[in-house]
């Protein structure tokens, strides 16, 4: 197992770092980052500004020098706001840690809650509306299903009953100086969530429903039930248990993915996370700031992917990581 | 339909009678056993015996209410003359394991594969009765060592794919006898295995019986298996009884062309110096429970049956037709015995 | 997900299906449901050409499919026929009428500058279509041969495919697609290329998987053993058993495209004015959300999630015909 976990990170190095090398160069190929100074006429500063960051040497040397700063923990100055790196990432992660931590731990809940009743209900009124509901989620564009809640659940009613202030923020985590775990946190939590929620419950509830329907008809289940296993218990020891195994290393490698794709959320909501961090970075071309993103947003991609593998061998004694 | 008269005059351990299973498929309705009746005395060992299709795993789930929820079960099983066929799902769980417990084909797809085999076995005590800590622990190696399994201690904190087949199904014997049940359905337990894991099997199987004096009743397609265990033995063709009898009756004198036809395409030993003969077939196929044959289901099949005449115009009961003996068919008489069927 | 050794059944209809892959995995939030969707297509079974009348009957058994198909064509036609059909021309304003909310004649209200949002709606869905259609069939052509290629060649071919597929799990899609409409133009020609570029990895796994499993099967050794050559087998005897497969991935991919599009668009990433999608237009309505004039997100909004809904029961309904066992699991 230890073997295979070295094995696997190493292989994933060069990987990661292809691929913010390609963030990097693309970057700079469509991007001149001191466009700004042209645009002021003064010779002088571009030059002065090409020269700070060496333009004239190949884009590899260029990104040579980076990652190496990288290694010793200096990710490089932002081309647009002069922050250091290596402080923007680990403050916009945490946004993003906080959505995905909420999102994906209602998305777990309710999904096996639809997806066991649904399974072990097959065709019943109920399981026929959460496949309905399944379905418009799947087919629901969320920044579409962002503007809908921020309509009628926020500002809408605000209007239609003449509010002081929303029932849901719709900016931000927190309002003004306010910080931690309160009920302003929540109300500003609830709509962003809901909008990263809807396609992740429906795609796991699915996931769910089929697995279930797959092992309640195993022979095991038929075996427990031959030797009096009461039904709940045959549904949870024997069914839930043996279908939570592919759904956790479903959900192990959509969290990877998450923390490269909650831009829809974060930008209609305004908050300060990966997402929006690349999207002001992309749009400014943003060099340094982008071949981070991707280093950090790759390696949890690959952290997550192996941790999938592991859950799996964990969870399933069949299978051995070799 | 009248039942089988017993071997032991005391009260039926089980009595099935009219049993009706109908299996809803795309194709339509599906009836998979139809009107069987049959009973099993204490410490009896009936072999339940028919082709891929004839019903015979389907009527050992019925008993046990352990078919999907869309088959339509009727008729009446009782056990111990308590009907336990409609019963709750309730009633049902504390029949199932505790009084009446079932051995499954294929113990590698029958056992969880995430769960250590002695917890499994464990859960099958535990669902009956308050044990706990060292004492089930204590009783599970015991029942690990009872049905064969070498260094059961340690076997028991193993997983299912760590063990070998015929241990597999050790372990689903050892499961099975674990509340000591009046009645064990074994649903062709020997099939998936290798010949000689299946004599080792089969030989647990006697010495449990022996030791525990429940009643079997076993399900197989091989009429070698039915020889060496059982006291009795029910053919099934296309969902009905057929032929019941004791199973020296059955091996040398069968009253149904069906019962005739399956001896004598048992390859034998004895018979190999005419190596010109070829081993004798029934021929056609199995009737599709879809679109039976009018009249006896097996006519079409059949070497004596009388076409057109009685035999595709009229269903046989099952009647008696010597001690213990019976058959469905028109004409017993004409059914050979073993060895004329070969000249 | 156990092994299972042959056995009676004993004409008990309810053996389960024992090749469950995951079915619902999701990738990140801008490609919706991509990795689920396109894995569940790999459930559909190869088929044989002989059987097209048994699929059409089992297609048309479905009937939300069948309704869909009949849905999308409406919404083509509406779309593509705009000049027609629109009540106003596309960039017609009516300053003097300024933003009304929906009524008789402007069934989804109009702009501040009083422009008919239904009709915005028919035109920008010429691009919304054309992009998905588009994609759908580039990326499938693209992918099936890099799939059929690196299933049957196998070994190096087989490692370069994955290895790029690898790099691209990484490489966020908007980066590539911001970076290249910036350097390309931002046109709906290069929008579907570099869509397309991306999407072609669903097919070519969804292929190679099938390519993978179907030259084990004995025809094929048969074939090869009666000396056809390789791309004869791969031409006449693989693909063909492929199509299912492929024809539902490509379905799925016109819903992805879409979505991703409109996406792209919101962001402001993707077309710009005076091309206009669905994307756009939410993109435009945006700031009306909590104004009086918020009723314009719901025209291009609906629009989107109709025709995705509809695209993605037509692709179960392909899928049902083409595997008939998926269909008792849904």
């Amino acid at each position: 197992m230890l073997t295979y976990v070295s094995r696997r990170l190493l292989y994933s190095v060069p990987v990661v770092i292809v691929a913010s090398f390609l963030m990097f160069w693309m970057v700079r190929e469509t991007y001149d980052p001191c466009a700004r100074l042209r645009a002021s006429r003064d010779a002088a500063a571009v030059s002065r500004c090409e020269e700070r960051l060496r333009l004239d040497d190949p884009v590899v040397t260029q990104y040579g020098r980076w990652l190496g700063d990288a290694v010793r923990g200096d990710l490089g100055e932002s081309s647009r706001t002069h922050e250091a790196v290596e402080e923007m990432i680990p403050r916009a992660l945490w946004s993003s840690v906080q959505l995905i931590f909420w999102g994906v731990l209602i998305s777990a809940v309710v999904a096996i809650a639809l997806g066991v009743y649904s399974a072990v209900r097959q065709y019943s009124v109920l399981d026929y509306t959460f496949t309905g509901l399944s379905f418009l989620g799947l087919a629901m564009p969320p920044f579409w299903f962002g503007l809908l809640a921020i309509e009628l659940l926020a500002v809408g009613p605000k209007r239609w009953f003449d509010l002081d202030q929303p029932l849901f923020y719709i900016v931000g985590l927190h309002s003004g100086d306010s910080s931690g775990f309160d009920l302003d946190y929540l109300r500003h939590l609830v709509l962003p969530v809901m909008t990263l929620t809807v396609q992740i419950v429906a795609s796991w509830s699915r996931f769910q429903r089929a697995e279930m329907l797959d092992v309640m008809s195993a022979d095991y289940v038929r075996t427990a039930r031959a030797k009096g296993v009461p039904r709940r218990q045959v549904i949870l020891r024997h069914g839930l248990r043996n279908a939570l195994v592919p759904l956790l290393t479903v959900m192990a490698l959509d969290i990877g993915a998450l923390f490269g794709g909650v831009i829809v959320t974060e930008t209609i909501f305004s908050i300060p996370g990966m997402g929006s961090l690349f999207v002001t970075s992309l749009s400014d071309g943003d060099a340094p700031v982008l071949a981070a993103w991707v280093l950090v947003t790759a390696s949890l991609i690959v952290a997550f992917n192996l941790l999938a593998d592991v859950l799996y061998s964990v969870l399933d004694p069949r299978v051995r990581l070799t | 339909m009248t039942s089988a008269p017993l071997a032991d005059p005391a009260t039926p351990v089980l009595s099935v009678r009219g049993l009706t299973v109908d299996l809803p498929t795309e194709q339509g309705i599906l009836r998979a056993v139809d009107g069987l009746g049959f009973e099993v005395a204490p410490g009896e060992t009936l072999g339940v015996v028919g082709e891929s299709g004839s019903g015979k795993s389907v009527t050992a789930l019925a008993i046990l209410g352990l078919l999907p929820s869309s088959a339509r079960v009727s008729g009446a099983v009782e056990l111990h003359g308590r009907p336990i066929l409609g019963a709750s799902e309730k009633e049902l769980e504390q029949v199932r394991g505790a009084q009446v417990a079932m051995i499954f084909q294929d113990a590698l797809a029958a056992l969880n594969p995430v769960m250590p085999v002695g917890t499994q076995v464990g859960e099958a005590i535990t669902v009956h009765r308050e044990v706990g800590g060292a004492e089930l622990r204590e009783r599970v190696v015991e029942l690990l060592d009872v049905v064969g399994i070498p260094n059961p201690a340690e076997r028991a904190d193993q997983y299912p794919h760590e063990y070998s087949g015929g241990m597999r199904q050790r372990a689903m014997i050892a499961m099975a006898i674990a509340n000591d049940p009046a009645l064990l359905i074994a649903d062709e337990p020997t099939t998936a295995l290798d010949v000689t894991i299946q004599a080792q099997v089969l030989d647990v199987f006697r010495r449990i019986q022996e030791r525990t004096r429940s009643s079997v009743i076993l399900v197989t397609h091989d009429l070698g298996v039915v020889a060496g265990v059982a006291d009795r033995v029910l053919v099934l063709y296309a969902g009905r009884a057929v032929e019941v009898a004791g199973v020296d009756r059955t091996f040398y004198a069968p009253a149904h062309p069906y019962t005739s036809g399956l001896l004598a395409s048992l390859p034998r030993l004895d018979r190999r110096a005419r190596r010109d003969r070829r081993l004798h077939q029934i021929g056609g196929q199995p009737p599709s429970p879809l679109a039976l044959p009018a009249g006896c289901a097996f006519h079409p099949r059949c070497e004596h049956a009388e076409v057109p005449g009685r035999c595709d115009g009229e269903g046989p009961e099952l009647r008696e037709v010597g001690p213990g003996h019976l058959s469905a068919c028109h004409f017993p008489e004409r059914v050979p015995a073993p060895e004329t069927v070969e000249r | 997900m156990s092994t299972r050794t042959p056995r009676d059944d004993d004409g008990l209809v309810e053996g389960p299906p024992r090749d469950a892959g995951p079915s619902g995995v999701i990738g990140a939030e801008l490609l919706p449901s991509a990795t689920g969707e396109f894995e569940a297509a790999a459930h559909a079974a190869p088929v044989a050409r002989s059987q097209w009348a048994l699929l059409r009957r089992r297609f048309f058994r479905h009937k939300l499919a069948v309704v869909s198909l009949g849905v999308l064509a409406l919404i083509f036609v509406a779309c593509f026929g705009a000049d027609l059909f629109a009540p106003y021309s596309n960039t017609q304003q009516d300053l003097l009428l300024g933003p009304v909310s929906p009524r008789v004649g402007h069934w989804l209200g109009t702009d501040e500058l009083g422009r008919d949002q239904l009709s915005r709606v028919l035109y920008a869905g010429q691009i919304s279509l054309k992009v998905g259609l588009a994609v759908a069939l580039i990326s499938t052509f693209v992918g099936t041969a890099v799939g059929a290629i690196a299933g049957y060649a196998g070994r190096a071919t087989d490692q370069v495919l994955m290895r790029v597929t690898d790099l691209f799990l990484v490489v966020p899609a908007l980066a590539i697609l911001a970076l290249a409409l910036d350097r390309f133009g931002n046109e709906d020609t290069t929008i579907i290329l570099v869509l397309a570029g991306l999407f072609w990895m669903y097919a070519a796994r969804v292929v190679r998987g099938q390519v993978m499993s179907i030259k084990e099967k004995e025809f094929v050794e048969a074939a090869r053993a009666s000396g056809a050559s390789s791309t004869r087998i791969v031409v006449r005897h693989v693909l063909p058993n492929t199509v299912g497969p492929i024809l539902v991935t490509a379905t799925l991919g016109v819903a992805l495209a879409i979505v991703t599009e409109s996406t792209l668009s919101f962001l402001g990433f993707g077309v710009q004015p005076p091309e206009t999608s669905w994307g756009n237009l939410l993109k435009d309505a945006e700031g009306t959300v909590g104004t009086s004039q918020a009723y314009l997100i719901y025209g291009p909004g609906l629009a989107i999630l109709i025709t995705v809904l509809a695209v993605n029961f037509v692709g179960d309904g392909l899928r049902d015909a083409f595997d008939p066992r998926s269909e008792r699991r849904r």
